[in-house]
């Protein structure tokens, strides 16, 4: 698949629009890598000037929800896109929908931080969680990567990570839970935490949505729910 | 804003084409004046030669059956008025006797008409030896001789005489060869053309066929004349100077365009109508039959009527075959000796005199009119089955 | 699996010297709208008139190859053409009712090949399909009018209604709502998808919307061969071949 098919077009305001489409969706996604970015200082080093940054920043993100999400129904309503038009824009579509969502749980990742005071940081295991953090902002990084050069085999790479984030979100969590058995009366600020480490494998998952979409658009094949196995197969395998 | 528009009707540059556009307006007025006038002119030449022979003199006479009239029909009119009274009048008179013998020893009273030269005195074309003149002037005034419409030229056939002569053996033999011509040339061009246009494929050899008909068009009249007397008269013993080898030769020469106007009527109808009936399951003909005549019907009967008027006025031809002979009796039939009009105006405008110059007019108007019916009838179709599609 | 009710088979075509379907094998099935789609010039036109016969017409046309109406070859020697167009129908791009009536336009056929000959007989005819192309109610008072006063849209229902009538079991379409506007196309869209239920389609667009939406089946033509062959939800969200991706997509056309 040509990977500059989607500008071929005979109408060059076609191939601008499409263009267009495709930068917004990289800005947005690079705005949320900030955000991401951001919150997870504010939670690990307690940064609260970032933290507040955060909580402050996230309508930017929904509003280029809004933006782009008009920008796609008007090329569907004036173009009537077919085959990997189409899937192009189906796959824009959702994947800001999850962008969206992964913003909001980076303000929420930067909401919690706010509330935690140094001592529960102590008391946490904020190794795991910046590792969790790095981990799952890798995936964001690696799927709109995916995304921008249409590459479906690192699609699924980046996919398959979301098997180690699952991983290391049930240690942490594990780890938690014993902290709260052993100081029953830190509930509060252990439970923030939970929320938080919640968020960052929110993320993880959502970053293998979008990789989803990513092969969908770029193999025409649609691998929700399936095995990483059977994606892994229908990524690599030839369509012409 | 700048105004752009206002004025410029006023650039010299703007005015100078419109000047140019008004000149070539006024050029072709002028062109369509000219000959609108030379038309005018031929008419208004034609009809004041011509008129005058729609009416006649006659002569209020009593006729006497008597004896000497059964041999010289002269004798049953008075003696001096013998000069007076058309000779044409009279000569049947014997005749008339013989075949009617309860009418010897009677007398009647009747109109005649005059002799022609004291007719064309009264219409101011001759002179009369004074006394003769006066006589008949006295006459006139004492409502002896009076003028009338000239019945005679519309019910007699050609005659010496010219108060005598009219065009109805003419008329009468134009429409024989008119009706011959038609029902030769109209099934065969049709037909032809048919075949042509529908059935033929187009090759080398339709190709051919095809120009040689357009030649066959422009070939001079008197062509098919010679051919008619090769061919019909003297090959195949058709009786010459009848209405059928007039015909015969006629119809030579109106195939083709009866052929080409057809071809030309057929393809004006439009494909996607044949394909239409294709699709339907028709077969070629059927498609013919039931599509394209009825629409290229009109044309087809215009171009034929126009093929017919241009036929009705051919002399040249017919003039080989013999129609230019002395035709006094109607024909009876298409075997029968006859002429047509316009030889029989040919006819009379070889005769010098003036009686006989005033009927060519008449004759002409009478074709004219003929014609120009004909003419407008074609029209008059053409407009009536017009079609939308 | 649909049975198929039309079928080309290495089927050739040459307009003189010149080849305008190359290798064609394509099956149409019964009681499918199968739309074919392509540039113009491709040949999508000229095959639809190869399965009617059409391009018999034409003198220059010559052809190989086998083209079958459940199983039978049509292009045998024995088949009479005529009887052919009674099975298969078609449909013109600009609608071509006959300079007759209403009445006449639909009568005229099945008259002709004797399926209907009694005026009852007629009348019921002329009413069912009328009917069936969604046009009585409009016309019903004036059947004697002539069928070409009626608007654009109308006549080509009226064209539907006239094929209909002769019963065939494949109606060929090429580009039929190309020349009426987006109203009367809807119609004539709307009437393709009740008469798929009894009877066959091909029709020939090139508008991809409406082969979108109208067809089951779609098969991409260009210079004269089949390029692709699909159901039509297929084709178009995720086409096999690059050429085909390439044309619905816009990038020629």
């Amino acid at each position: 698949m040509d990977k500059k098919g989607f500008s071929q077009h005979i109408s060059q305001q076609y191939n601008e629009d499409l263009e267009q489409i495709i930068t917004q969706v990289m800005t947005m996604g690079g705005l949320v890598e900030q955000q991401l970015e951001a919150a997870l200082e504010a939670l690990v080093s307690g940064d609260q000037a970032k933290g507040e940054q955060v909580v402050t920043s996230d309508y930017r993100v929904n509003a280029m929800e809004v933006e782009l999400d008009d920008a796609c129904i008007s090329v569907l309503a004036r173009r009537q896109p077919a085959a990997s038009d189409l899937r192009l824009v189906v796959a824009v579509i959702k994947t800001i929908t999850d962008l969206e969502r992964i913003g909001d749980e980076a303000e929420r990742v930067g909401r919690m931080a706010l509330h935690l005071l140094e001592e529960d940081r102590q008391r946490s295991p904020m190794g795991e969680i910046a590792a969790l953090g790095e981990q799952v902002k890798g995936m964001v990084r690696g799927a709109l990567d995916a995304f921008a050069r249409m590459d479906a085999e690192q699609a699924v790479r980046v996919a398959q990570e979301d098997i180690k984030a699952d991983a290391q979100y049930d240690a942490i969590i594990r780890r938690l839970v014993k902290n709260l058995e052993d100081n029953p009366r830190s509930v509060p600020p252990v439970l923030d935490i939970v929320w938080a480490t919640r968020s960052l494998e929110r993320i993880g998952d959502r970053s293998r949505n979008i990789c989803e979409y990513v092969i969908y658009f770029v193999r025409g094949k649609d691998v929700r729910h399936v095995s990483f196995e059977q994606m892994a197969a229908e990524a690599t395998g030839d369509r012409r | 804003m700048q105004r752009r528009l206002t004025g410029s009707a006023n650039d010299p540059r703007i005015k100078a084409r419109y000047r140019r556009e008004a000149r070539f307006k006024a050029y072709s007025i002028t062109a369509l004046l000219v000959a609108f006038g030379i038309i005018i002119g031929f008419f208004a030449d034609i009809i004041g030669q011509g008129y005058t022979a729609f009416w006649q003199h006659e002569i209020r006479v009593t006729l006497d059956y008597n004896e000497r009239a059964e041999r010289i029909g002269r004798f049953a009119i008075d003696e001096d008025l013998r000069d007076v009274v058309s000779r044409g009048a009279v000569r049947g008179i014997p005749l008339e006797m013989r075949n009617n013998p309860e009418l010897a020893g009677t007398t009647r009273e009747a109109w005649v008409p005059v002799y022609s030269r004291i007719d064309q005195y009264f219409k101011g074309n001759e002179t009369l030896a004074d006394d003769l003149a006066a006589r008949v002037e006295s006459l006139r005034d004492e409502g002896v001789i009076r003028s009338s419409f000239n019945w005679i030229f519309f019910t007699s056939g050609d005659s010496k005489l010219p108060e005598m002569a009219g065009i109805f053996s003419a008329v009468v033999g134009s429409l024989l060869v008119l009706m011959v011509t038609l029902a030769i040339a109209f099934p065969i061009g049709v037909m032809s053309a048919i075949y042509l246009e529908e059935f033929a494929p187009d090759n080398r050899l339709t190709q051919a066929i095809e120009v040689n008909i357009n030649n066959l068009a422009a070939v001079p009249s008197i062509i098919f004349g010679l051919l008619g007397l090769a061919v019909f008269i003297n090959t195949f013993g058709v009786p010459r100077s009848s209405a059928l080898v007039g015909g015969l030769t006629l119809a030579l020469m109106t195939l083709p365009i009866i052929i080409i106007s057809t071809r030309a009527a057929l393809r004006a109808v439009p494909d996607p109508i044949r394909l239409g009936a294709f699709a339907m399951g028709c077969s070629r003909w059927q498609v013919v039959r039931d599509h394209v005549l009825p629409l290229s019907l009109p044309g087809i009967l215009t171009g034929t009527i126009i093929g017919l008027a241009q036929a009705m006025g051919e002399t040249a031809p017919l003039i080989i075959v013999g129609m230019i002979a002395y035709i006094p009796d109607a024909p009876g039939g298409i075997f029968d000796a006859a002429t047509v009009l316009p030889a029989q105006i040919f006819t009379w405008a070889s005769e010098p005199r003036q009686a006989f110059q005033e009927r060519t007019g008449a004759g002409i108007m009478v074709l004219l009119a003929v014609l120009l019916t004909l003419n407008a009838t074609a029209v008059l179709l053409r407009r009536r089955f017009e079609r939308r599609w | 699996m649909p049975q198929v009710k039309m079928q080309a088979e290495d089927l050739n075509l040459w307009y003189g010297q010149t080849q305008a379907l190359h290798d064609v094998n394509l099956s149409m099935y019964d009681r499918e709208v199968t739309a074919l789609i392509g540039p113009s010039g491709c040949g999508k036109s000229t095959f639809l008139r190869c399965l009617n016969r059409m391009n018999d017409l034409i003198p220059q046309v010559r052809l190989q190859g086998r083209v079958s109406l459940d199983e039978e070859d049509i292009y045998d020697s024995s088949v009479d053409v005529v009887q052919l167009r009674t099975f298969v129908g078609m449909v013109f791009q600009k609608p071509n009712p006959f300079p007759k009536s209403i009445y006449e336009n639909i009568a005229y056929a099945p008259r002709l090949h004797g399926t209907a000959r009694s005026r009852s007989e007629l009348d019921d005819l002329v009413e069912s399909s009328l009917k069936r192309a969604g046009l009585w109610k409009e016309v019903a008072d004036r059947l004697d009018t002539p069928g070409t006063e009626l608007s654009g849209g109308q006549q080509q229902r009226l064209c539907i209604a006239r094929a209909i009538a002769v019963n065939p079991e494949v109606i060929l379409m090429d580009e039929p709502a190309s020349a009426l506007d987006p109203l009367a196309t809807a119609t004539v869209e709307e009437l393709i998808h009740e008469l798929k239920d009894n009877y066959t389609i091909v029709i020939v667009t090139h508008n991809l919307q409406q082969a979108a939406r109208v067809a089951g089946y779609t098969a991409f033509f260009h210079m004269g061969q089949v390029v692709e062959f699909n159901d039509t939800d297929t084709l178009f969200t995720n086409p096999r071949v690059q050429r085909t991706e390439d044309y619905i997509t816009g990038r020629f056309g």
